[in-house]
C-alpha cells in the first residue's frame, strides 16, 4: 500500500515533469509549498493539477468498479467496460453532446448526473436479463449479456455519432478513444464528490464483498442478504464507472488490470484488496495519460488508446490462463 | 421438540413438485444422515433446511420460529451450511477463508475482534490445520480443502451444521477423516450435524439418525438398524441387498447388492 503510494507519487512528478507546459521536480516542490512563480504556479495549479486529479479520481473509479464487479460475478474478466456499463454511460454522454455544448460550466456539473443514468440504466439491464427465478444471477450469464449489451450500445453510439455536427463529432471521437478531456477544476469538482462518498461506502462493504466472492450458497449460509447486496454493490459499480468515464472518456481494461493486478499483489481479502486496486487504477490511468503525451507532444495520444495496448494483450492473457 | 424441524413442506423448481408434504424433526445433538437417489430430493431438502431454497408452502422451525421470517445473520449464528464442493476465491488463505466465517457475528469493515481470533484458532487447531494456515486454499489437496471449509463452519460457532456431501471427490482415507472429524464434534461439542451422504455404509456408520427419502417422501426414518434393511434399500434404491454387521464396528453394513429390475434401471440411466 505503501509502495503503491510512493509509486503513484513517482508518476505524478514525471507527470509533471513532462509534456507542453512543465515543470522540473525543483519547481514542482517549491511551487508546492508556496515558493513559485506566478507562471510556475499557473502550471501546476491552472493546467497540470486539476487534469491529474481528474485522471487519478477517474482510475480509482474504474477500478473499484471493475474490483466489484469481479468479486460479485466471481469472474475475473468482468469489468465495467466489458459488461457495457461504460458503453451505456457513452450513450448518454454523445446525448448530452447532441443537446448541450460540452463547454457550459453549469452543464458540466450534471454530465456525471446524465452518465450515471445510462452506466445505471445499462447495469439494471444486464442484472434483470441474467436473473433466473428461485437460482438468482448465474455469474457467467451475467458477462455474456454484459459483453453483448456493450456491443450494442456502441453500435447504437456510432449511429447516433453520425448525426453529429463536425465540432461534437471531434469532441465524441475524442471521449470514444479515452482522452482524459475533462482537465480544469470544475471537473475535479464534478467527480470528486462521488468518488468521495462512494469509495468509503465500497470499504465498509469489504466483509461482504468477502462473502459474496464465493458461492451464492456459502454468502447464504454465513448469513448475507445475497440479493440485496448484490444490487446495492452493482449499483454502485455502475455509478463509479459511469461518473469516471463521463469526464475521462470511454476507458477500458483499467477495471479489469487494477484490481487483477492488486489481488495478485495482495489476496483476494477485500480489506486489504480495494485500497491496493484503488491505487493501482489511479497509476495506470496517469501513467498511460503521461505516456501518451511523452510519445505525441503536444496533442497527445489518449490514455484510453495506451491503456487499451497495454490491456488488450493482458485480457488475452487472463483468457488463455483461465 | 427438536430445534430445528419441517412442517407440511412443499418445494418446487418452476411448477415441479421435488417435495410434496414433508414433516421432518431433526434430533437434536445426533448426528443425521439422509440417504436416497440421485434426484429424490434430499439435497433439496438440505438446501431447503439451511435456506438457500425457499419453500412454496409449508415452513422449516428454528427454536420455535419460521427461518422464512428470521434475520439470516441471526439464523448464520445458530446453524451453518457446508454446500456440495466449494470453490475459494483464488489465492485466499486457509486463515482468512475461516476468518470469513465470523461473518454474522461482524459489523462494519469486518476487523478481527479477539473473541473472533479465539474461535478461528480454535477452529483450525480442531481440524487440525493450523499448520497450513497461510496456504493458500485452493493449493490445498481435497480432504484439506474440505476440512477448511469445515473449520470455516466450525468458525460460524454454530450448533447445527448442514452438510451436503461432504465426502464427495475424497478418497477413502480423507472420506473417514472428514466424518471422524464430525462425528468428534458431535460428541465432544454436542453439536447436531446433518449430512446428505452417498456411501451407504458410512451413513449408517456414523449416524445415530438415518432418513431414507425416495422421490420427496421419508420411505423410513430411524436408527442404522431400522433403515439399513433389506426392505427400505428395495423400495428406496430399488436394489436388492445382502445386510450384514460390520465386524469392528457393530453396525449395520451393506454387503453386496444386485439391480432388481435391470430394464427399468436402464430406463433410469436414460433419464
Amino acid at each position: 500500500m505503501i509502495s503503491a503510494l510512493v509509486l503513484l507519487m513517482a508518476v505524478f512528478v514525471i507527470s509533471v515533469a513532462t509534456g507542453y507546459v512543465s515543470l522540473s521536480p525543483t519547481q514542482l516542490g517549491r511551487t508546492i509549498i508556496g515558493q513559485g512563480t506566478t507562471k510556475e504556479n499557473l502550471i501546476l495549479y491552472g493546467f497540470r493539477l486539476p487534469r491529474i486529479l481528474v485522471t487519478i479520481l477517474a482510475g480509482m473509479g474504474l477500478a473499484v468498479s471493475g474490483a466489484i464487479l469481479q468479486s460479485i460475478t466471481r469472474n475475473p474478466l468482468s469489468d465495467p467496460g466489458i459488461l457495457g456499463i461504460n458503453a451505456g454511460a457513452g450513450l448518454m454522454v454523445v446525448f448530452y453532446v447532441m443537446f448541450f455544448t460540452a463547454e457550459s460550466t453549469i452543464f458540466l456539473y450534471v454530465l456525471p448526473l446524465f452518465a450515471l443514468l445510462g452506466g445505471i440504466v445499462a447495469a439494471a439491464f444486464i442484472y434483470i436479463m441474467s436473473f433466473e427465478k428461485g437460482e438468482g444471477v448465474d455469474p457467467t450469464r451475467l458477462v455474456l449479456i454484459g459483453v453483448g449489451m456493450a456491443a450494442a450500445l456502441y453500435g447504437a453510439i456510432l449511429t447516433l455519432s453520425t448525426r453529429l455536427e463536425r465540432e461534437q463529432y471531434d469532441f465524441f471521437a475524442n471521449w470514444m478513444s479515452g482522452r482524459i478531456w475533462g482537465d480544469d477544476w470544475t471537473f475535479v469538482l464534478a467527480l470528486l464528490p462521488w468518488i468521495l462518498i462512494l469509495l468509503p461506502i465500497v470499504f465498509t462493504k469489504s466483509n461482504v464483498l468477502n462473502t459474496l466472492n464465493m458461492h451464492e450458497h456459502v454468502s447464504v449460509g454465513l448469513g448475507v442478504h445475497v440479493e440485496r447486496e448484490r444490487l446495492v454493490l452493482i449499483f454502485i459499480a455502475a455509478a463509479l464507472a459511469s461518473v469516471s468515464v463521463s469526464v475521462s472518456g470511454g476507458i477500458a481494461f483499467v477495471g479489469l488490470m487494477a484490481p487483477h493486478i492488486a489481488r495478485a499483489l495482495v489476496g483476494p481479502r477485500h480489506q486489504g484488496f480495494l485500497p491496493v486496486a484503488a491505487m493501482l487504477g489511479a497509476i495506470l490511468l496517469l501513467a498511460a495519460d503521461t505516456i501518451g503525451r511523452i510519445i505525441l507532444d503536444p496533442s497527445g495520444i489518449p490514455a484510453g488508446v495506451v491503456v487499451t495496448i497495454i490491456g488488450a494483450p493482458y485480457f488475452m492473457y487472463l483468457m488463455a490462463k483461465k | 421438540m427438536s430445534r430445528l424441524f419441517t412442517e407440511n413442506l412443499r418445494i418446487s423448481y418452476g411448477d415441479y413438485d421435488i417435495v410434496n408434504n414433508l414433516n421432518m424433526d431433526i434430533p437434536d445433538g445426533k448426528i443425521t444422515t439422509i440417504i436416497g437417489p440421485n434426484g429424490c430430493g434430499k439435497s433439496t431438502v438440505l438446501k431447503t433446511l439451511s435456506r438457500i431454497l425457499t419453500a412454496k408452502s409449508g415452513s422449516v422451525y428454528l427454536d420455535g420460529k419460521q427461518i422464512s421470517k428470521e434475520s439470516t445473520k441471526k439464523i448464520a449464528q445458530k446453524m451453518a451450511i457446508l454446500p456440495q464442493s466449494p470453490d475459494a476465491p483464488e489465492g485466499l488463505t486457509v486463515a482468512e477463508l475461516v476468518s470469513y466465517g465470523r461473518f454474522p457475528y461482524q459489523k462494519g469493515m469486518g476487523t478481527l475482534q479477539d473473541k473472533d481470533r479465539e474461535v478461528m484458532e480454535w477452529a483450525l487447531r480442531v481440524t487440525g490445520i493450523s499448520t497450513f494456515r497461510d496456504r493458500a486454499v485452493d493449493a490445498l489437496s481435497g480432504g484439506q480443502r474440505q476440512r477448511v471449509w469445515i473449520a470455516m463452519a466450525l468458525a460460524q460457532e454454530t450448533e447445527i451444521i448442514l452438510l451436503d456431501e461432504p465426502t464427495t471427490y475424497l478418497d477413502l482415507s480423507h472420506q473417514l477423516e472428514v466424518l471422524e472429524l464430525l462425528q468428534y464434534l458431535n460428541e465432544t461439542e454436542k453439536r447436531t450435524v446433518v449430512m446428505v451422504i452417498h456411501d451407504l455404509n458410512h451413513a449408517a456408520r456414523f449416524a445415530d439418525h438415518m432418513v431414507a427419502i425416495k422421490d420427496g417422501d421419508i420411505i423410513k426414518e430411524g436408527n442404522a438398524e431400522e433403515v439399513m434393511t433389506s426392505q427400505v434399500l428395495r423400495s428406496v434404491f430399488s436394489i436388492d441387498v445382502e445386510i450384514g454387521i460390520d465386524p469392528r464396528t457393530k453396525k449395520p453394513m451393506c454387503l453386496t447388492y444386485d439391480l432388481i429390475n435391470r430394464d427399468r434401471a436402464m430406463e433410469g440411466t436414460a433419464i
